[in-house]
């Protein structure tokens, strides 16, 4: 699959214009910054940046953009980890491990896995696109709905494992998550449960609501504690340990390859993309750790496994907008729309006329990888000292991001009032043991559960058993699915009776 | 402590943000001088990477060159643009305010399906250059040759087909308009409804779906994945091959044009402030028949055809009108 | 607040599940108001009753026997803690539901001050200059990156 005359071809491109290099540098520092901030999303700082891009030649506008997008793929993470927001919904699952991890003092070894995690994550991820673009793009528009209903499923798996200590509270508030998740006009048309509010038509505002559960909830339950970490020896900013994080990552190379796989053929799917994976990988990998059970509690693979997914979904979103012309998300509308602005149009032929452009992107996307290590690394430590602030100046401060965040990505106080909801209800959800992730998972995928169950339903008048025996792609995912428990049931069985075992041998 | 460095180093990098601070002052302190003397939003009531927010963001430049103040994009999305139109008609109508909207459909669609509190005449259309179409196509590789071949099919069985669209869309009463002339019960059709043009437009390239009714300006970057079989307008567009809708319906043909996107003002304007209402319209006109415009926008594949505000505001009320008619079918499937 | 048998009631959770009951049945009639056709109810439907369910499952936990540990946690709580809890509760309410009303700057200057001293910073004079601050630093800083002004009144 690899051309090697487009590959020298990409070389010379990179080479010949070697100010574009230059827009390395700023573009991952505003997209770190941008991604950082809750509500930013990656779409808003590439926007910001587009009209910058008009005046300038190709290579440099494409190289600028594209650092953006990997740095404020990385700049979500930050926040994930350190305070428990996910200002996006691609770093939710961050935030199940990173967050635990550093309110016990571990926040440089946590932020040190999830940059190197990204950085391995991205790289792989654009290994995996240059040696396998064409046959992604020739499966990803064959997918249909029940394809797509088969990944939702897949993600809702996770909430057997997030219930906890009470198994009926965990699947009640999943349960209650999907429902609100399917608030507003379903896919048919039908407006239910807007309660008259305009703003409700397009459902509960998602990335504000994930806000409110996992972070705002958690802040007003720390009103009584002083510092985020209780032991203040453990307070330090320390590069050892932050490099001590990124040594640790490598030696969990199967989470961070199927991490990046996840990322990569989930990002690649239109629509989807890194909210998802990042929830995906997260799962598999606690099914197929010996450790499974501290999951939450600050196991750093977790947050191996989410970084790796949430950041190889770009490579994943690039291969389709390269392949196909089709936007996964808002992001690559913009890298198309800077296409277009210098007569570049994606889709097949593109890609088939121009294999050139695409390795140069490719390629310079791993240079953006490598420098992100760099930046991140000086950016991470930084953002390190977020655990030195005591409390009583942390907790209205992050409240008040938190909202500006929620309005900046609803342009109206719909974001903020809906913040506040569900800050007051995930404070009473964590008080009396629900967990609150699990309403988190539901309310990510109630909306793509719902339309892709109708859709199959509507395509397959009804006929779902008939018309899923003529979908091999859905029936390859569940066979994975279903393999995957399997595989987790056995393997569960062989450690209990190895543990029998033992004890029956020490006593 | 981390947020307040970074938005240090924000402020640095941002040069622009120096248009937003000016945006800040109080009104009060705003001095009366000649219009316009002050920055000036234009509202996209969708949000960012859209068509509109890129045809928006594509002429600024140009618009703010006749107008002599930075132009400042304020996306207001959601439930389908009735709370950006409810937005943009809050603000003063002062011409510190225009917009740049998808007026067809959305703007009938707000009024006749979402209850609006505004009516059509609230709005005034200065330009609607983005003029599209739907596109019945199917995938490249399908056993469906032709539009007569559907039909036909349709007619012997009207479940063997499936048929991608949007629910409340002008494709779906433009589906329903073809069923109902060729004696197919639209009601035992397999219908899949997608949430955009661009999830339906990606059913019907990778043949999910067996026939797609959705909006033909987008299928263009998928121009090779699908077999175009029918354009819903008097005439052919953007090279499509296939017939013509009044090939097939007869040169009388009832259909609806698809989005009509562009520049609208406060229909109050008019009377409240004439002269400064002239001065935008003419610098709206200038901009739009700006060569150096034109090209730009040409490379992006945005639309700046002048029609003008009398031809505009016909067309909207025209589509308003055939879309009342179908008034149920856009209320709910 | 012992009841006959032995058990007592955890009043909070009691109305947390009385909230989701409600929402949910609510949510499943308007949902039913709407439309009876499958592309209506397919999901909302079946999903709506298994909460319920699972609602009923849950139902026990409100009614631990008295001398469980399991609500134990909460009871270490004195209501002090729990007053500032809802404090700074009501604060957010009105910091999201003033924003717009009465401008960014004057809802956050004051939500700030609230919630430093709610959160327990006793020096009058750091709670004004840090909010005041704090707050200048977050409009201008959020105001250029967001893609709409902020509505403001002194700023």
């Amino acid at each position: 699959m690899i051309e090697l005359n487009s590959v020298f071809g990409a070389f010379a491109l990179l080479s010949s214009d070697i100010n574009a290099w230059l827009y390395l540098l700023p573009g991952l520092a505003i997209g770190l910054i941008f991604g950082a901030m809750p509500g930013i999303s990656i779409t808003m700082a590439m926007a910001f940046a587009l009209p910058a891009t008009l005046y300038m030649e190709f290579l440099p506008a494409i190289v600028f953009l594209t650092a953006i997008y990997t740095g404020a793929g990385f700049g979500g993470s930050v926040p994930a980890v350190l305070m428990g927001i996910p200002g996006t919904s691609s770093a939710v699952a961050t935030t199940f491990d990173g967050y635990p991890m550093a309110r016990k003092g571990l926040h440089n070894e946590a932020l040190g896995i999830a940059l190197a995690s990204s950085v391995v994550g991205c790289l792989a991820s654009y290994v995996i696109l240059f040696i396998l673009i064409v046959p992604i793009s020739g499966v990803v528009l064959k997918l249909g709905p029940l394809e797509m209903f088969a990944v939702a499923v897949w993600g809702m798996l996770l909430l057997g494992s997030l219930a906890g200590t009470h198994m009926s509270r965990g699947l009640l508030a999943g349960t209650f998550g999907v429902l609100l998740g399917t608030v507003g006009m379903n896919t048919a048309g039908f407006v239910r449960g807007t309660i008259g509010i305009p703003w409700l038509l397009d459902g509960v505002p998602q990335i504000p609501a994930m806000m409110g559960l996992l972070a705002a909830s958690q802040l007003i339950g720390l009103i009584n504690t002083t510092y985020l970490i209780d032991d203040e020896g453990s307070r330090k900013i320390s590069f050892a340990k932050i490099l001590g994080g990124v040594r640790q990552t490598f030696s969990h190379p199967t989470i961070i390859f199927r991490g990046s796989l996840i990322g990569v053929i989930i990002g690649a799917i239109p629509g989807v993309g890194s909210s998802i994976s990042n929830l995906l990988s997260y799962s598999e990998t606690k099914r197929n750790a010996a450790d499974g059970d501290t999951f939450g509690q600050g196991n750093p693979k977790g947050v191996i496994a989410a970084e790796a997914a949430n950041s190889s979904s770009e490579g994943g979103a690039m291969a389709t907008m390269l392949a196909l012309g089709i936007p996964g998300g808002g992001a690559t509308a913009i890298l198309l729309a800077a296409f277009a602005m210098h007569n570049i149009v994606g889709g097949p032929s593109f890609i088939a006329h121009n294999k050139d452009i695409v390795y140069a992107v490719i390629f310079s996307n791993f240079a953006q990888a490598i420098l992100l290590f760099v930046v991140g690394l000086g950016f991470v430590y930084v953002a390190g000292y977020v655990v030195r602030v005591p409390l009583r100046f942390l907790i209205p401060s992050v409240l008040v991001v938190s909202t500006y965040g929620a309005y900046a990505i609803e342009g109206s106080s719909a974001g903020p009032i809906t913040l506040w909801v569900f800050s007051v209800l995930g404070w009473a959800m964590v008080r009396y043991g629900y967990p609150v992730a699990a309403a988190v998972v539901g309310l990510l995928l109630g909306s793509l559960l719902e339309g892709n169950l109708l859709r199959t339903n509507q395509i397959s008048g009804g006929d779902f058993i008939g018309y899923g025996l003529d979908r091999p792609w859905a029936l390859v995912i569940f066979a994975l699915m279903l393999g995957s428990i399997l595989l987790q049931l056995i393997s569960k069985r062989r450690r209990a009776k190895e543990e029998a075992l033992s004890a029956v041998q020490s006593s | 402590m981390k947020t307040q460095l970074s938005r240090r180093n924000i402020l640095k990098i941002a040069g622009g943000g120096a248009a937003i601070a000016a945006l800040g002052m109080p009104s009060i302190l705003r001095a009366q001088g000649a219009y316009p003397d002050r920055p000036i939003n234009i509202v996209v009531p969708f949000d960012t990477g859209g068509y509109n927010d890129r045809l928006a963001r594509a002429f600024a430049p140009f618009l703010q060159e006749k107008l002599g103040q930075p132009l400042t994009i304020v996306n207001r999305g959601g439930a389908g643009a009735l709370l950006g139109h409810t937005f943009f008609l809050q603000q003063p109508d002062d011409g510190y305010t225009i917009l740049c909207t998808s007026a067809a459909p959305y703007l009938p669609l707000n009024i006749l399906t979402q209850d609006a509190s505004f009516k059509l005449e609230d709005f005034y259309m200065v330009n609607l250059p983005s003029q599209d179409y739907t596109l019945m196509a199917t995938n490249a590789g399908s056993d469906v040759k032709s539009v007569d071949d559907a039909i036909a099919r349709l007619k012997a069985d009207p479940g063997s087909l499936s048929v991608g669209l949007q629910p409340a869309s002008a494709d779906l009463v433009n589906f329903n308009i073809l069923c109902a002339a060729n004696q197919i019960d639209a009601n035992a059709v397999r219908v899949v409804t997608y949430d955009g043009g661009g999830p339906a437009r990606n059913a019907v390239a990778g043949g999910v779906v067996d026939v797609g009714f959705v909006g033909g300006e987008g299928f263009l970057p998928l121009k090779e994945q699908v077999r175009p079989l029918m354009t819903f307008d008097t005439r052919k567009r953007d090279n499509w091959d296939g017939a013509i809708v009044t090939d097939v319906l007869g040169s009388d043909a009832d259909f609806v044009v698809g989005s009509q996107r562009g520049w609208g003002l406060h229909g109050s304007m008019q009377t409240s402030n004439p002269e400064i209402f002239k001065t935008l319209v003419n610098a709206i006109a200038a901009a739009s028949q700006n060569p150096a415009a034109i090209e730009a926008l040409k490379n992006q594949q945005l639309a700046t055809d002048w029609y003008g505000p009398e031809e505009s505001n016909k067309m909207l009320a025209r589509t308003a009108k055939v879309m009342e008619q179908y008034i149920d079918l856009l209320k709910g499937n | 607040m012992s009841t006959k048998s032995g058990r007592k009631i955890v009043w909070g959770h009691l109305i947390l599940l009385t909230v989701i009951v409600c929402v949910v049945t609510a949510y499943l009639l308007d949902a039913r108001g709407v439309s009876l056709r499958t592309n209506n109810l397919l999901l909302v439907q079946p999903a709506a009753i298994l909460a319920l369910v699972l609602a009923a499952l849950v139902l026990p936990g409100i009614f631990p026997r008295a001398d469980s540990t399991e609500e134990a946690e909460i009871n270490s709580e004195t209501r002090a803690d729990l007053i500032r809890v809802f404090i700074l509760i009501a604060a957010l309410a009105g910091l999201a539901f003033s924003l717009e009303v009465v401008g960014f700057d004057i809802a956050t200057f004051i939500f700030m001050v609230v919630g430093l001293a709610v959160c327990g910073e006793k020096r009058w004079w750091v709670n004004l200059l840090f909010s005041a601050i704090f707050t200048v630093f977050l409009i201008y800083g959020y105001g250029t990156i967001t893609p709409f002004p902020f509505p403001l009144t002194f700023l």
